[in-house]
Protein backbone atom coordinates (compact mmCIF):
# COMPACT_ATOMS: atom_id res chain seq x y z
CA UNK A 1 0.00 0.00 0.00
CA UNK A 2 2.63 2.33 0.99
CA UNK A 3 6.29 1.58 -1.50
CA UNK A 4 8.70 4.21 -0.27
CA UNK A 5 12.12 3.98 -2.30
CA UNK A 6 15.32 6.37 -2.05
CA UNK A 7 13.49 9.22 0.07
CA UNK A 8 15.00 12.39 0.82
CA UNK A 9 14.05 15.50 1.39
CA UNK A 10 16.59 18.54 2.42
CA UNK A 11 15.35 21.95 4.41
CA UNK A 12 17.78 24.57 3.23
CA UNK A 13 21.22 23.04 4.30
CA UNK A 14 19.28 20.71 6.76
CA UNK A 15 19.06 17.08 5.21
CA UNK A 16 15.55 15.84 7.48
CA UNK A 17 15.38 12.42 5.32
CA UNK A 18 18.31 10.54 3.74
CA UNK A 19 18.08 7.65 1.48
CA UNK A 20 14.77 6.30 3.05
CA UNK A 21 13.59 2.87 1.47
CA UNK A 22 10.39 0.94 3.10
CA UNK A 23 7.04 -0.41 1.92
CA UNK A 24 4.00 -1.61 3.90
CA UNK A 25 1.99 -3.91 2.13
CA UNK A 26 -1.86 -3.96 3.04
CA UNK A 27 -2.93 -4.72 6.13
CA UNK A 28 -0.15 -4.38 8.29
CA UNK A 29 0.25 -2.29 11.04
CA UNK A 30 3.64 -0.70 11.50
CA UNK A 31 4.93 1.36 14.31
CA UNK A 32 7.68 4.55 12.97
CA UNK A 33 9.99 5.12 15.87
CA UNK A 34 12.12 7.69 16.29
CA UNK A 35 13.55 10.32 18.95
CA UNK A 36 12.21 13.80 18.34
CA UNK A 37 13.57 15.77 15.07
CA UNK A 38 14.40 12.00 14.07
CA UNK A 39 12.69 12.83 10.53
CA UNK A 40 9.31 10.76 11.32
CA UNK A 41 6.68 13.87 10.90
CA UNK A 42 9.14 14.92 7.54
CA UNK A 43 8.71 11.55 6.14
CA UNK A 44 4.61 11.19 7.02
CA UNK A 45 4.22 14.99 5.42
CA UNK A 46 5.79 13.51 1.95
CA UNK A 47 3.87 10.25 2.05
CA UNK A 48 0.34 12.49 2.87
CA UNK A 49 1.36 15.07 0.27
CA UNK A 50 2.37 18.25 2.57
CA UNK A 51 5.77 18.30 1.27
CA UNK A 52 6.94 17.62 -1.80
CA UNK A 53 10.04 14.98 -1.54
CA UNK A 54 13.31 16.40 -2.86
CA UNK A 55 14.40 12.84 -3.87
CA UNK A 56 13.02 9.39 -4.54
CA UNK A 57 9.75 8.07 -5.61
CA UNK A 58 6.81 7.65 -2.94
CA UNK A 59 3.41 5.77 -3.72
CA UNK A 60 0.31 5.41 -2.01
CA UNK A 61 -2.55 2.95 -2.69
CA UNK A 62 -0.75 2.32 -6.37
CA UNK A 63 -0.85 6.60 -7.05
CA UNK A 64 2.11 8.73 -7.07
CA UNK A 65 2.36 11.52 -4.69
CA UNK A 66 4.05 13.99 -7.49
CA UNK A 67 1.61 12.87 -9.84
CA UNK A 68 -1.72 11.60 -8.25
CA UNK A 69 -2.05 13.54 -4.91
CA UNK A 70 -5.18 13.49 -4.85
CA UNK A 71 -5.81 9.98 -5.17
CA UNK A 72 -2.97 9.53 -2.85
CA UNK A 73 -4.68 12.22 0.10
CA UNK A 74 -7.91 10.40 -0.69
CA UNK A 75 -6.50 7.12 0.11
CA UNK A 76 -5.10 8.37 3.38
CA UNK A 77 -6.79 9.64 6.73
CA UNK A 78 -4.30 11.49 8.53
CA UNK A 79 -3.92 12.48 12.12
CA UNK A 80 -1.63 15.13 12.34
CA UNK A 81 0.93 15.55 15.90
CA UNK A 82 -0.85 18.32 17.73
CA UNK A 83 -4.43 17.64 16.03
CA UNK A 84 -4.93 21.31 14.70
CA UNK A 85 -9.13 21.62 14.37
CA UNK A 86 -11.18 24.26 13.81
CA UNK A 87 -12.23 25.90 17.48
CA UNK A 88 -15.22 27.60 16.12
CA UNK A 89 -17.38 24.36 15.11
CA UNK A 90 -19.22 22.08 16.90
CA UNK A 91 -17.58 18.28 16.68
CA UNK A 92 -20.69 16.55 14.74
CA UNK A 93 -20.07 19.57 12.48
CA UNK A 94 -16.63 20.03 12.14
CA UNK A 95 -16.46 15.74 11.36
CA UNK A 96 -19.64 16.63 8.62
CA UNK A 97 -17.59 19.28 7.25
CA UNK A 98 -14.79 17.17 6.65
CA UNK A 99 -16.60 13.96 5.42
CA UNK A 100 -17.88 16.36 2.82
CA UNK A 101 -14.29 17.91 1.81
CA UNK A 102 -13.37 14.43 1.69
CA UNK A 103 -16.01 13.77 -1.07
CA UNK A 104 -18.10 11.46 1.22
CA UNK A 105 -21.51 11.30 -0.60
CA UNK A 106 -24.56 13.21 0.58
CA UNK A 107 -26.62 10.31 1.03
CA UNK A 108 -23.77 8.39 3.08
CA UNK A 109 -22.24 11.15 5.07
CA UNK A 110 -24.50 11.33 8.13
CA UNK A 111 -23.91 7.32 8.79
CA UNK A 112 -20.15 7.91 8.07
CA UNK A 113 -19.85 10.42 10.57
CA UNK A 114 -22.27 8.56 13.36
CA UNK A 115 -19.85 5.55 12.78
CA UNK A 116 -16.56 7.57 13.27
CA UNK A 117 -18.49 9.01 16.31
CA UNK A 118 -19.39 5.66 17.82
CA UNK A 119 -15.62 4.31 17.11
CA UNK A 120 -13.89 7.09 18.15
CA UNK A 121 -16.19 7.47 21.11
CA UNK A 122 -16.91 11.11 20.87
CA UNK A 123 -20.58 10.99 20.27
CA UNK A 124 -21.26 12.37 23.51
CA UNK A 125 -19.64 15.64 23.01
CA UNK A 126 -20.82 16.44 19.42
CA UNK A 127 -22.38 19.17 20.33
CA UNK A 128 -19.57 20.92 22.18
CA UNK A 129 -17.41 23.52 20.42
CA UNK A 130 -14.36 21.85 18.72
CA UNK A 131 -12.23 24.11 21.05
CA UNK A 132 -13.97 23.78 24.23
CA UNK A 133 -13.11 19.68 24.73
CA UNK A 134 -10.57 18.13 26.90
CA UNK A 135 -6.97 17.31 24.76
CA UNK A 136 -8.38 13.08 25.13
CA UNK A 137 -11.25 14.05 23.52
CA UNK A 138 -9.71 16.29 20.46
CA UNK A 139 -7.12 13.31 19.86
CA UNK A 140 -10.31 11.31 19.56
CA UNK A 141 -12.13 13.98 17.81
CA UNK A 142 -8.73 13.80 15.23
CA UNK A 143 -8.71 10.40 14.76
CA UNK A 144 -12.78 10.32 13.84
CA UNK A 145 -11.65 12.68 11.14
CA UNK A 146 -9.08 10.49 9.95
CA UNK A 147 -11.40 7.91 9.61
CA UNK A 148 -14.36 9.47 8.53
CA UNK A 149 -13.97 8.32 4.76
CA UNK A 150 -13.54 5.66 5.31
CA UNK A 151 -9.90 4.98 3.86
CA UNK A 152 -7.71 2.21 3.32
CA UNK A 153 -4.95 3.74 5.29
CA UNK A 154 -4.27 5.37 8.26
CA UNK A 155 -1.21 7.77 9.21
CA UNK A 156 -1.03 8.59 12.89
CA UNK A 157 2.16 11.46 13.82
CA UNK A 158 2.33 10.63 17.49
CA UNK A 159 -1.60 9.68 18.36
CA UNK A 160 -0.62 9.10 21.92
CA UNK A 161 1.25 11.82 22.89
CA UNK A 162 -0.55 14.34 25.39
CA UNK A 163 -3.01 11.45 26.96
CA UNK A 164 -2.98 10.51 30.09
CA UNK A 165 -2.57 6.90 30.87
CA UNK A 166 -6.31 5.83 30.78
CA UNK A 167 -6.95 7.34 27.89
CA UNK A 168 -3.31 6.34 26.08
CA UNK A 169 -4.64 2.41 27.15
CA UNK A 170 -8.52 3.59 25.03
CA UNK A 171 -6.79 5.03 22.25
CA UNK A 172 -4.16 2.32 21.65
CA UNK A 173 -6.78 -0.71 22.00
CA UNK A 174 -9.09 1.56 19.57
CA UNK A 175 -6.16 1.87 17.45
CA UNK A 176 -6.00 -2.36 17.35
CA UNK A 177 -8.88 -2.14 16.48
CA UNK A 178 -8.71 -0.84 13.94
CA UNK A 179 -6.36 -2.75 12.56
CA UNK A 180 -8.52 -4.95 11.54
CA UNK A 181 -9.92 -3.08 8.69
CA UNK A 182 -6.78 -0.47 7.70
CA UNK A 183 -3.59 -0.02 6.81
CA UNK A 184 -1.99 1.90 9.43
CA UNK A 185 1.27 3.91 9.85
CA UNK A 186 1.32 4.35 13.40
CA UNK A 187 4.45 7.03 14.82
CA UNK A 188 5.56 7.58 18.27
CA UNK A 189 8.27 8.18 20.38
CA UNK A 190 7.17 6.06 23.20
CA UNK A 191 8.04 2.50 22.81
CA UNK A 192 6.02 1.06 25.02
CA UNK A 193 2.95 2.51 23.18
CA UNK A 194 4.09 0.69 19.54
CA UNK A 195 5.51 -2.76 20.95
CA UNK A 196 1.87 -3.14 22.19
CA UNK A 197 0.18 -2.59 18.95
CA UNK A 198 2.13 -2.69 16.06
CA UNK A 199 4.37 -6.15 15.01
CA UNK A 200 6.69 -4.56 13.26
CA UNK A 201 8.83 -1.28 13.25
CA UNK A 202 10.97 1.33 11.67
CA UNK A 203 13.45 3.07 13.57
CA UNK A 204 14.74 6.54 11.99
CA UNK A 205 17.12 8.66 13.21
CA UNK A 206 19.12 11.36 12.21
CA UNK A 207 17.20 11.38 8.74
CA UNK A 208 18.28 7.24 7.98
CA UNK A 209 16.28 4.11 8.47
CA UNK A 210 18.03 2.69 11.10
CA UNK A 211 16.31 -0.58 11.26
CA UNK A 212 13.09 -2.34 9.96
CA UNK A 213 11.92 -5.44 10.96
CA UNK A 214 9.49 -7.70 13.07
CA UNK A 215 10.03 -6.27 16.88
CA UNK A 216 11.22 -9.96 18.20
CA UNK A 217 13.25 -10.76 15.13
CA UNK A 218 15.08 -6.93 15.93
CA UNK A 219 15.81 -8.02 19.45
CA UNK A 220 16.41 -11.41 18.64
CA UNK A 221 19.38 -9.94 16.38
CA UNK A 222 20.25 -6.94 18.40
CA UNK A 223 23.34 -7.14 21.10
CA UNK A 224 22.46 -7.20 24.65
CA UNK A 225 21.16 -10.57 25.13
CA UNK A 226 22.14 -12.60 28.02
CA UNK A 227 21.53 -15.75 30.10
CA UNK A 228 21.03 -14.79 33.83
CA UNK A 229 21.25 -17.45 36.33
CA UNK A 230 20.68 -18.20 39.97
CA UNK A 231 22.11 -20.70 41.53
CA UNK A 232 22.94 -22.25 45.27
CA UNK A 233 26.83 -21.91 44.68
CA UNK A 234 29.24 -19.17 45.63
CA UNK A 235 29.66 -16.48 42.98
CA UNK A 236 32.98 -17.30 41.75
CA UNK A 237 32.50 -20.90 42.02
CA UNK A 238 29.71 -20.38 39.53
CA UNK A 239 31.07 -18.42 37.03
CA UNK A 240 34.05 -21.14 37.08
CA UNK A 241 31.19 -23.86 36.12
CA UNK A 242 29.87 -21.23 33.36
CA UNK A 243 33.71 -20.89 32.13
CA UNK A 244 33.62 -20.26 28.22
CA UNK A 245 29.46 -20.17 28.00
CA UNK A 246 29.72 -16.26 27.06
CA UNK A 247 30.37 -15.35 23.88
CA UNK A 248 30.06 -11.34 24.03
CA UNK A 249 30.85 -9.69 26.89
CA UNK A 250 32.07 -11.77 29.25
CA UNK A 251 30.64 -12.86 32.34
CA UNK A 252 29.50 -10.89 35.82
CA UNK A 253 28.42 -11.90 39.37
CA UNK A 254 25.31 -9.09 39.51
CA UNK A 255 23.93 -10.46 43.13
CA UNK A 256 24.88 -12.56 46.24
CA UNK A 257 22.38 -12.78 48.77
CA UNK A 258 21.34 -16.24 51.22
CA UNK A 259 23.54 -18.64 49.82
CA UNK A 260 22.21 -17.75 46.14
CA UNK A 261 24.27 -16.48 43.43
CA UNK A 262 22.98 -14.53 40.12
CA UNK A 263 25.66 -14.46 37.33
CA UNK A 264 24.89 -13.18 33.88
CA UNK A 265 26.58 -14.46 30.66
CA UNK A 266 26.75 -11.92 27.52
CA UNK A 267 26.04 -13.84 24.36
CA UNK A 268 26.17 -12.91 20.69
CA UNK A 269 23.58 -12.98 18.30
CA UNK A 270 21.76 -16.53 17.89
CA UNK A 271 23.82 -17.88 20.91
CA UNK A 272 22.03 -19.86 23.09
CA UNK A 273 23.90 -22.25 25.79
CA UNK A 274 21.00 -22.59 28.06
CA UNK A 275 20.99 -26.70 27.39
CA UNK A 276 24.85 -26.67 27.90
CA UNK A 277 24.74 -24.49 31.27
CA UNK A 278 21.91 -26.50 32.76
CA UNK A 279 23.62 -29.65 31.59
CA UNK A 280 26.90 -28.63 33.67
CA UNK A 281 24.68 -27.27 36.64
CA UNK A 282 23.21 -30.94 37.34
CA UNK A 283 26.28 -32.60 37.01
CA UNK A 284 27.44 -30.79 39.96
CA UNK A 285 24.27 -31.14 41.29
CA UNK A 286 23.46 -27.06 42.18
CA UNK A 287 20.17 -26.17 43.26
CA UNK A 288 19.14 -23.47 40.52
CA UNK A 289 16.47 -20.99 40.50
CA UNK A 290 16.76 -19.27 37.49
CA UNK A 291 17.99 -19.64 33.74
CA UNK A 292 16.51 -17.81 31.42
CA UNK A 293 17.98 -15.64 28.35
CA UNK A 294 16.97 -12.24 28.73
CA UNK A 295 16.40 -10.36 25.37
CA UNK A 296 17.28 -6.54 25.57
CA UNK A 297 14.53 -4.77 26.03
CA UNK A 298 12.89 -2.33 23.38
CA UNK A 299 14.14 0.99 25.08
CA UNK A 300 18.17 -0.73 25.17
CA UNK A 301 17.55 -1.86 21.65
CA UNK A 302 16.17 1.97 20.71
CA UNK A 303 19.57 3.41 22.87
CA UNK A 304 21.87 1.20 21.14
CA UNK A 305 20.82 1.73 17.43
CA UNK A 306 19.70 5.68 18.41
CA UNK A 307 22.87 6.47 20.28
CA UNK A 308 25.77 4.63 18.60
CA UNK A 309 23.94 5.02 15.54
CA UNK A 310 27.12 2.76 14.10
CA UNK A 311 24.43 -0.64 13.23
CA UNK A 312 23.87 -1.82 10.05
CA UNK A 313 20.14 -2.49 8.81
CA UNK A 314 18.73 -5.46 10.31
CA UNK A 315 16.61 -7.79 8.52
CA UNK A 316 14.70 -6.15 5.84
CA UNK A 317 11.28 -6.40 4.16
CA UNK B 1 -14.39 22.40 -7.79
CA UNK B 2 -16.91 20.61 -4.93
CA UNK B 3 -14.21 21.28 -2.44
CA UNK B 4 -14.20 24.91 -3.08
CA UNK B 5 -18.02 24.67 -2.42
CA UNK B 6 -17.11 22.73 0.82
CA UNK B 7 -14.99 25.49 1.78
CA UNK B 8 -16.91 28.50 0.89
CA UNK B 9 -19.92 27.45 2.87
CA UNK B 10 -17.73 26.96 6.02
CA UNK B 11 -16.17 30.22 5.66
CA UNK B 12 -19.04 31.65 4.82
CA UNK B 13 -20.28 30.48 8.14
CA UNK B 14 -17.24 31.46 10.40
CA UNK B 15 -17.71 34.75 9.18
CA UNK B 16 -21.45 34.68 9.96
CA UNK B 17 -20.22 33.53 13.35
CA UNK B 18 -17.16 35.24 14.23
CA UNK B 19 -18.43 39.15 15.94
CA UNK B 20 -16.05 40.47 14.14
CA UNK B 21 -17.96 41.07 11.49
CA UNK B 22 -20.83 42.34 12.56
CA UNK B 23 -18.46 45.02 14.89
CA UNK B 24 -17.38 46.37 11.55
CA UNK B 25 -20.93 46.34 10.05
CA UNK B 26 -22.03 48.16 13.45
CA UNK B 27 -18.91 50.96 13.35
CA UNK B 28 -19.32 51.62 9.19
CA UNK B 29 -23.00 52.15 9.42
CA UNK B 30 -23.03 54.00 12.63
CA UNK B 31 -20.66 56.19 10.21
CA UNK B 32 -22.54 55.86 7.28
CA UNK B 33 -25.53 57.08 9.39
CA UNK B 34 -23.96 60.64 10.42
CA UNK B 35 -22.94 61.24 6.61
CA UNK B 36 -26.35 60.45 4.99
CA UNK B 37 -27.57 62.92 7.75
CA UNK B 38 -25.31 65.47 6.55
CA UNK B 39 -25.91 64.48 2.78
CA UNK B 40 -29.47 64.55 3.18
CA UNK B 41 -29.48 68.09 4.89
CA UNK B 42 -27.09 69.52 2.23
CA UNK B 43 -29.50 68.02 -0.52
CA UNK B 44 -32.55 69.78 1.64
CA UNK B 45 -30.31 73.15 1.84
CA UNK B 46 -28.96 73.45 -1.44
CA UNK B 47 -30.56 70.92 -3.69
CA UNK B 48 -28.68 68.16 -5.41
CA UNK B 49 -29.79 66.81 -9.04
CA UNK B 50 -30.82 62.68 -8.40
CA UNK B 51 -27.55 61.67 -10.09
CA UNK B 52 -25.07 63.40 -8.00
CA UNK B 53 -27.50 62.56 -5.07
CA UNK B 54 -26.63 58.53 -5.74
CA UNK B 55 -22.54 58.90 -6.38
CA UNK B 56 -22.57 60.97 -3.71
CA UNK B 57 -24.19 58.91 -1.39
CA UNK B 58 -22.19 55.77 -2.07
CA UNK B 59 -18.85 57.63 -2.25
CA UNK B 60 -18.27 58.16 1.46
CA UNK B 61 -16.04 58.01 4.01
CA UNK B 62 -17.62 54.93 5.06
CA UNK B 63 -17.15 53.37 1.18
CA UNK B 64 -13.45 54.00 1.66
CA UNK B 65 -13.30 52.46 4.36
CA UNK B 66 -15.33 49.53 3.53
CA UNK B 67 -12.55 49.39 0.24
CA UNK B 68 -8.98 49.85 2.28
CA UNK B 69 -10.34 48.33 5.82
CA UNK B 70 -12.64 45.56 5.66
CA UNK B 71 -10.96 43.94 2.92
CA UNK B 72 -7.84 43.50 4.68
CA UNK B 73 -9.65 42.58 7.86
CA UNK B 74 -11.85 40.03 6.48
CA UNK B 75 -8.70 38.37 4.75
CA UNK B 76 -6.67 38.59 7.37
CA UNK B 77 -6.72 35.54 8.92
CA UNK B 78 -8.06 33.14 6.22
CA UNK B 79 -4.46 31.62 5.71
CA UNK B 80 -2.20 33.47 8.20
CA UNK B 81 -4.53 31.81 11.26
CA UNK B 82 -4.75 28.49 9.21
CA UNK B 83 -1.10 28.02 9.26
CA UNK B 84 -0.58 29.23 12.85
CA UNK B 85 -2.88 26.93 14.16
CA UNK B 86 -1.37 24.08 11.81
CA UNK B 87 -5.10 23.37 11.03
CA UNK B 88 -3.50 24.59 6.53
CA UNK B 89 -1.88 20.83 7.47
CA UNK B 90 -5.21 19.15 7.97
CA UNK B 91 -6.61 21.51 4.95
CA UNK B 92 -4.14 20.70 2.97
CA UNK B 93 -3.87 16.82 3.40
CA UNK B 94 -7.65 16.42 2.69
CA UNK B 95 -8.20 15.23 -0.99
CA UNK B 96 -9.07 18.78 -2.68
CA UNK B 97 -6.74 21.51 -4.86
CA UNK B 98 -4.90 24.09 -3.54
CA UNK B 99 -6.95 26.41 -6.07
CA UNK B 100 -10.21 24.93 -4.43
CA UNK B 101 -9.54 25.87 -0.93
CA UNK B 102 -8.15 29.55 -2.37
CA UNK B 103 -11.08 30.27 -5.02
CA UNK B 104 -13.34 28.85 -1.42
CA UNK B 105 -11.97 31.24 1.23
CA UNK B 106 -12.05 34.02 -1.50
CA UNK B 107 -15.38 33.61 -2.09
CA UNK B 108 -16.51 33.35 1.35
CA UNK B 109 -15.02 36.49 2.13
CA UNK B 110 -16.16 38.27 -0.96
CA UNK B 111 -20.06 36.83 -0.11
CA UNK B 112 -19.73 38.44 3.60
CA UNK B 113 -18.13 41.87 1.69
CA UNK B 114 -20.99 41.98 -0.33
CA UNK B 115 -23.63 41.52 2.50
CA UNK B 116 -21.89 44.09 4.30
CA UNK B 117 -23.06 46.89 1.78
CA UNK B 118 -26.75 45.26 1.98
CA UNK B 119 -27.84 47.87 4.29
CA UNK B 120 -26.86 50.81 2.52
CA UNK B 121 -29.16 49.65 -0.51
CA UNK B 122 -31.84 48.69 2.06
CA UNK B 123 -31.45 52.25 3.01
CA UNK B 124 -31.52 53.89 -0.39
CA UNK B 125 -34.69 51.60 -0.89
CA UNK B 126 -36.33 54.03 2.05
CA UNK B 127 -35.54 56.78 1.36
CA UNK B 128 -37.13 55.96 -2.39
CA UNK B 129 -40.17 54.74 -0.62
CA UNK B 130 -40.83 57.54 2.06
CA UNK B 131 -40.19 60.08 -1.12
CA UNK B 132 -37.68 61.69 1.51
CA UNK B 133 -35.72 63.38 -1.01
CA UNK B 134 -39.01 64.75 -2.67
CA UNK B 135 -37.95 63.54 -5.93
CA UNK B 136 -37.11 59.84 -7.33
CA UNK B 137 -33.96 57.83 -7.33
CA UNK B 138 -32.20 57.12 -10.98
CA UNK B 139 -31.06 53.72 -10.17
CA UNK B 140 -28.68 52.71 -13.15
CA UNK B 141 -25.89 54.96 -11.43
CA UNK B 142 -26.42 53.23 -8.01
CA UNK B 143 -26.70 49.86 -9.57
CA UNK B 144 -23.25 50.50 -11.44
CA UNK B 145 -21.73 52.18 -8.92
CA UNK B 146 -22.42 48.96 -6.68
CA UNK B 147 -20.87 46.83 -9.61
CA UNK B 148 -17.76 49.32 -9.07
CA UNK B 149 -17.68 48.80 -5.25
CA UNK B 150 -18.00 44.67 -5.86
CA UNK B 151 -15.62 44.77 -8.53
CA UNK B 152 -12.68 46.69 -6.56
CA UNK B 153 -13.60 44.68 -3.41
CA UNK B 154 -13.09 41.65 -5.28
CA UNK B 155 -9.65 42.61 -6.11
CA UNK B 156 -8.90 43.76 -3.09
CA UNK B 157 -9.85 40.62 -1.23
CA UNK B 158 -7.92 38.59 -3.41
CA UNK B 159 -5.22 40.87 -2.24
CA UNK B 160 -5.73 39.95 1.15
CA UNK B 161 -5.80 36.28 0.34
CA UNK B 162 -2.21 36.76 -1.19
CA UNK B 163 -0.61 38.98 2.18
CA UNK B 164 -2.52 36.26 4.07
CA UNK B 165 -1.25 33.30 2.26
CA UNK B 166 2.39 35.00 2.64
CA UNK B 167 2.85 34.81 6.40
CA UNK B 168 1.59 33.28 9.83
CA UNK B 169 1.65 36.69 11.46
CA UNK B 170 -2.36 38.37 10.62
CA UNK B 171 -1.25 41.65 11.84
CA UNK B 172 1.40 42.03 9.04
CA UNK B 173 -0.85 40.49 6.12
CA UNK B 174 -3.66 42.90 7.48
CA UNK B 175 -0.85 45.38 6.94
CA UNK B 176 0.28 44.71 3.67
CA UNK B 177 -3.17 44.33 2.35
CA UNK B 178 -4.17 47.75 3.57
CA UNK B 179 -0.93 49.27 1.89
CA UNK B 180 -2.08 47.73 -1.18
CA UNK B 181 -5.72 49.22 -1.02
CA UNK B 182 -4.28 52.48 -0.24
CA UNK B 183 -1.65 52.57 -2.98
CA UNK B 184 -4.61 51.25 -5.80
CA UNK B 185 -6.93 54.28 -4.93
CA UNK B 186 -4.67 57.03 -4.16
CA UNK B 187 -0.88 56.14 -5.53
CA UNK B 188 -1.84 56.33 -9.46
CA UNK B 189 -3.50 60.07 -9.22
CA UNK B 190 -0.81 60.45 -6.72
CA UNK B 191 2.00 59.68 -8.78
CA UNK B 192 4.25 62.63 -10.27
CA UNK B 193 7.17 62.59 -12.80
CA UNK B 194 10.14 64.31 -11.59
CA UNK B 195 10.22 67.93 -13.03
CA UNK B 196 12.96 68.82 -15.93
CA UNK B 197 14.26 71.05 -17.88
CA UNK B 198 11.65 72.28 -20.81
CA UNK B 199 14.25 72.47 -23.23
CA UNK B 200 17.55 73.94 -24.08
CA UNK B 201 19.39 74.39 -20.88
CA UNK B 202 20.15 71.34 -18.97
CA UNK B 203 17.98 69.15 -20.77
CA UNK B 204 19.82 65.82 -21.93
CA UNK B 205 19.22 62.70 -23.82
CA UNK B 206 18.31 61.36 -20.49
CA UNK B 207 15.69 63.75 -19.48
CA UNK B 208 14.35 63.75 -22.82
CA UNK B 209 14.08 59.93 -22.68
CA UNK B 210 12.49 60.29 -19.56
CA UNK B 211 9.74 62.61 -20.53
CA UNK B 212 8.72 60.22 -23.59
CA UNK B 213 9.00 57.28 -21.01
CA UNK B 214 6.06 59.27 -19.02
CA UNK B 215 4.08 60.36 -21.34
CA UNK B 216 4.20 57.13 -23.83
CA UNK B 217 4.41 54.35 -20.99
CA UNK B 218 3.99 55.00 -17.52
CA UNK B 219 1.03 57.85 -17.49
CA UNK B 220 -1.17 55.70 -19.86
CA UNK B 221 -0.16 52.83 -17.18
CA UNK B 222 -1.12 54.27 -14.25
CA UNK B 223 -4.57 55.57 -15.83
CA UNK B 224 -5.07 52.12 -16.37
CA UNK B 225 -4.56 51.31 -13.06
CA UNK B 226 -6.39 54.09 -11.07
CA UNK B 227 -8.79 52.90 -9.12
CA UNK B 228 -10.28 55.75 -7.83
CA UNK B 229 -10.60 57.34 -10.87
CA UNK B 230 -12.62 54.24 -12.63
CA UNK B 231 -14.34 54.28 -9.55
CA UNK B 232 -15.47 58.27 -9.79
CA UNK B 233 -15.87 59.22 -12.99
CA UNK B 234 -16.89 55.82 -14.63
CA UNK B 235 -18.98 53.53 -12.39
CA UNK B 236 -20.72 55.88 -9.71
CA UNK B 237 -21.89 58.04 -12.94
CA UNK B 238 -23.73 55.01 -14.49
CA UNK B 239 -21.03 54.08 -17.02
CA UNK B 240 -19.15 51.12 -17.41
CA UNK B 241 -16.27 50.32 -19.08
CA UNK B 242 -15.37 46.66 -20.48
CA UNK B 243 -11.90 47.29 -20.35
CA UNK B 244 -12.25 48.24 -16.49
CA UNK B 245 -14.76 45.06 -15.59
CA UNK B 246 -12.06 42.79 -17.33
CA UNK B 247 -9.13 45.06 -15.76
CA UNK B 248 -10.70 43.98 -12.48
CA UNK B 249 -11.36 40.42 -12.76
CA UNK B 250 -8.31 39.56 -14.78
CA UNK B 251 -6.23 41.15 -11.63
CA UNK B 252 -8.57 39.06 -8.87
CA UNK B 253 -7.97 35.77 -11.19
CA UNK B 254 -4.45 36.88 -10.98
CA UNK B 255 -4.00 37.49 -7.35
CA UNK B 256 -6.15 34.09 -6.81
CA UNK B 257 -3.81 32.12 -8.79
CA UNK B 258 -0.71 33.87 -6.89
CA UNK B 259 -1.86 32.84 -3.53
CA UNK B 260 -2.01 28.94 -5.25
CA UNK B 261 1.28 29.45 -6.00
CA UNK B 262 2.52 30.95 -2.56
CA UNK B 263 0.96 28.26 -0.72
CA UNK B 264 2.23 25.51 -2.89
CA UNK B 265 5.59 27.37 -2.41
CA UNK B 266 5.37 27.44 1.15
CA UNK B 267 5.29 23.78 1.68
CA UNK B 268 8.84 23.68 -0.47
CA UNK B 269 10.57 25.22 2.91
Amino acid sequence: MIDVEHLSKRFGSTLAVDDVSFAIPRGEVVGFLGPNGAGKTTTIRVLTCYHPATAGAVRVAGADVVKDPIAVRRAIGYLPENVPLYPDMRVEEYLRYRAELKGVARGLRRAFVHQAMERCGVTEVRRKMVGHVSRGYRQRVGLADALVARPPILILDEPTSGLDPNQRRRMKALIKELAREHTILFSSHILAEVADVVGRVLVIHQGKLRADGKIADLLAAAPGRELRITARIAGQALLELLDGLSTQGGARITAEADGFSSVALGLARDADPRDEAWARLRARDVAVRELALVLPTLEQYFAHVTELAAVPQEAGT
Amino acid sequence: MSGAWTTFKRELASYLRSPVGYVIAFLLYLLRGFEVDRLLRLTAAYGIDRERFATAYLMQNSSLMLLILVPAVLTMRVFAEERRSGSLEVLLTAPVRDGAVVLGKWGASFAFFALLWAPAFVLLAWFQDTSYLGTSLTWGPILTGLLGMLLVGALLLAAGCFTSSLTDNQLLASLSAMLFAWVALYGPSQFRAPPVADDGVGATGLDAAWRWLDAQVIRPVLDDVNVADHLQSWFLRGIVNSAHVVFYVAGTAALLFLTTRSLEARRWR
